[in-house]
């Protein structure tokens, strides 16, 4: 089913954010917001938050006990051999391997998680809803479903007061966000 | 908070957003001009001539090095520790300044993360040839083997370092990759070749700038850069370990990490500014790398020199201190004075003292001061290196293993081949690759222009 979406497109940060400060206060239904560089208080407003820093908190805990697993049974379990009179599992010199192998691991899990979570990778085509948005424009995209028209026409001629340059009707097939 | 009066806008000239994003592809677009091609030429023929070395290196092996019974690490360590420096640039960069949250990091971080990637593959190749047989260098990865399984040494400093500069290079180039992300997309969007539409399209993966993906991305940069801040510190730490375990007179000393550690942000430091001073030259970006971004770098630079100078000075004083004959003798009959002693000066002079130029603001805003000193840098961080891996090696304990240590052509030649993919690397990527970081451009845009006040 297609789905269609009212957009707002600025120029200018202010005028977008105040925009955005008031489309919030009457609860429109903000589908997303596109924007050329990461701007803080869009993510308080839309109630984004990323709990990307508590999963890498946890791959952390999974290297770490890996690691030292896996020096372990090598070591002392596996094949077994005397470094320079040093008992099997010398736990000091294993530190600097799990240290950088930690380091290793939450990059790369966390790369994953990241790409897995935001939907980007190769040949991923996500939907732009305008191509200025990664250039010189902030755009605000609003659902305007068919039982809502009316408050996505309120949306469009709320934007447009507070500035917008441009305020589109867009209709998509499918959405790959 | 940042200070406008004191410290002048981030982006001088008042840039509205689309015209950051043209002055950073607008490179990209036109002609590079002859400069460009005469520097490719030059840097593929190096690169040509390395790789030919590298061929008789593994035809023959190593004997065709200067390396000796007694200097068994000649210029291929040198190199290699003094690319793993320069390889800390980046990281440096844009982590530890990323996590000080120190914003005119944003107009170079990305050229210095280039500049690690390159340097810290063109200093992978030495340890990898070293082995002899390079055919053989896997056996380094700790997999189960039909050899007993027989594993590799966990407690060996060798084997930490392959494990740091494994990891070091795949997070380094992760976290280029990441940072250039937006602006792929910004080139996929903005450009109306169709090739490019579609390269470009595939390397952006997709990114539109929503704001879902913006909060996993800032909140993964902030991870990732906290904990790759412990490994730029750890890799060099462990290449001086590699030195220090072993009971050379001049190595064994536990000086020796953080004196790497200091020494490799230096040499990287250095690079990023004669680099800086080029590329602000060449494609006029001086709105956005401006005077006072040289003026930072040029200040961080003599505060290192400060602690290189301090580091030397430490070295020959513990080597006295102690009494130890063989210490003693290899400051202050084979470093200071002796055989090597014009390259122990050669490093003094070059990282302890002529850095000390920048004390003069003239000094630090001249583009021709600045190459001359970050020249000098990297020369004395080459200098220093080779003091310490061969006048250590030349003379150590029995007199009858004294040798002479002179490299071979084909030791030069691989340096140069270095040098040369190196320069090969930087030059695509100011062709093919934004140079700078468009999308953290357009977050300081606003700082300290006129427009906040």
């Amino acid at each position: 089913m297609a789905r269609s979406f009212k957009i707002g497109i600025f120029d200018e940060e202010e005028k977008f954010l105040s925009s955005l400060r008031s489309l919030n206060e009457q609860e429109f239904m903000i589908y997303d917001v596109f924007t050329p560089y990461p701007i803080h208080e869009v993510f308080h407003l839309l109630k984004r938050r990323s709990r990307l820093p508590t999963a890498a908190y946890f791959f952390g805990l999974f290297a770490i006990v890996a690691t030292l697993a896996f020096l372990y049974y090598t070591s002392v379990i596996d094949w077994p051999i005397v470094y320079g009179g040093k008992p099997f599992n010398s736990f000091p010199s294993f530190i600097v391997v799990t240290i950088i192998l930690t380091i290793l691991t939450v990059t790369i899990l966390s790369l994953a998680l990241f790409s897995a979570r935001s939907k980007l990778f190769p040949g991923r085509d996500n939907t732009i809803f305008d191509r200025r948005a990664t250039n010189d424009k902030f755009v605000i995209v609003i659902d305007a479903d068919d039982r809502d028209m009316t408050k996505a026409g309120k949306a469009g001629s709320l934007m447009k007061d507070q500035g917008a340059i441009e305020v589109l009707d867009k209709e998509f097939e499918s959405i790959n966000e | 908070m940042y200070n406008r009066k004191i410290r002048g806008p981030l982006i001088e000239g008042n840039k509205t957003l689309g015209q950051i994003t043209e002055d950073v592809i607008n490179p990209m677009d036109v002609s590079p001009g002859m400069w460009w091609f005469l520097a490719f030429g030059l840097a593929s023929a190096a690169a040509v001539f390395g790789a030919y070395c590298i061929y008789i290196t593994v035809y023959k092996g190593i004997g065709t090095w200067g390396v000796n019974n007694s200097v068994a690490w000649g210029w291929a360590i040198v190199n290699f520790v003094w690319w793993i420096g320069i390889g800390h640039a980046g990281t440096a960069f844009s982590i530890f300044l990323l996590i000080l949250r120190q914003r005119w990091r944003t107009s170079i971080n990305r050229a210095a993360e280039a500049m690690t990637v390159f340097a810290v593959i063109s200093a992978a190749l030495f340890p990898a040839l070293h082995m002899g047989r390079i055919w053989l260098a896997f056996y380094i990865f700790p997999y189960p083997n039909t050899r007993g399984p027989l594993w590799v040494n966990f407690n060996s400093p060798l084997f930490w370092d392959f494990t740091a500069i494994t990891a070091y290079l795949l997070i380094s180039v992760s976290f280029w990759y990441l940072g250039m992300l937006p602006d792929l997309a910004t080139i996929r969007d903005k450009t109306i070749s169709k090739i490019r539409k579609t390269l470009y399209g595939f390397f952006s993966l997709g990114w539109t700038g929503s704001s879902r993906h913006w909060i996993r991305y800032e909140s993964l940069s902030f991870v990732l850069g906290g904990i790759a801040a412990v490994l730029v510190v750890s890799v060099h730490s462990i290449v001086a370990t590699d030195f220090a375990v072993g009971i050379e007179p001049g190595w064994h000393s536990t000086i020796f990490p953080p004196f790497f550690v200091v020494g490799a942000i230096f040499s990287g430091f250095a690079m990023v500014m004669t680099l800086m001073v080029i590329i602000r030259k060449v494609y006029k970006l001086t709105d956005y790398i401006t005077d006072n971004h040289m003026d930072a770098i040029a200040r961080i630079l003599i505060f290192i020199s400060l602690i290189m100078g301090t580091a030397y000075l430490t070295e020959v004083f513990v080597a006295w201190y102690s009494g130890n004959e063989y210490e003693m003798f290899t400051f202050f009959r084979n470093r200071i004075t002796g055989d090597y002693k014009i390259q122990f000066w050669g490093m003094v002079v070059c990282n302890a003292l002529i850095p000390q130029l920048f004390w003069f603001k003239k000094m630090r805003r001249n583009w021709m001061g600045l190459l001359f000193v970050s020249l000098s840098i990297n020369v004395g961080m080459w200098l220093e290196r080779f003091n310490i891996v061969i006048t250590s090696l030349t003379k150590d304990f029995l007199p009858s293993n004294w040798v002479s240590y002179t490299p071979t052509v084909i030791d030069i030649g691989v340096f140069a081949g270095t040098v040369g993919l190196f320069g090969v690397g930087v030059l695509l990527f100011m062709r093919y690759i934004p140079m700078m970081a468009i999308s953290e451009l357009k977050g300081v845009a606003h700082i300290g222009s006129k427009i906040e006040d």
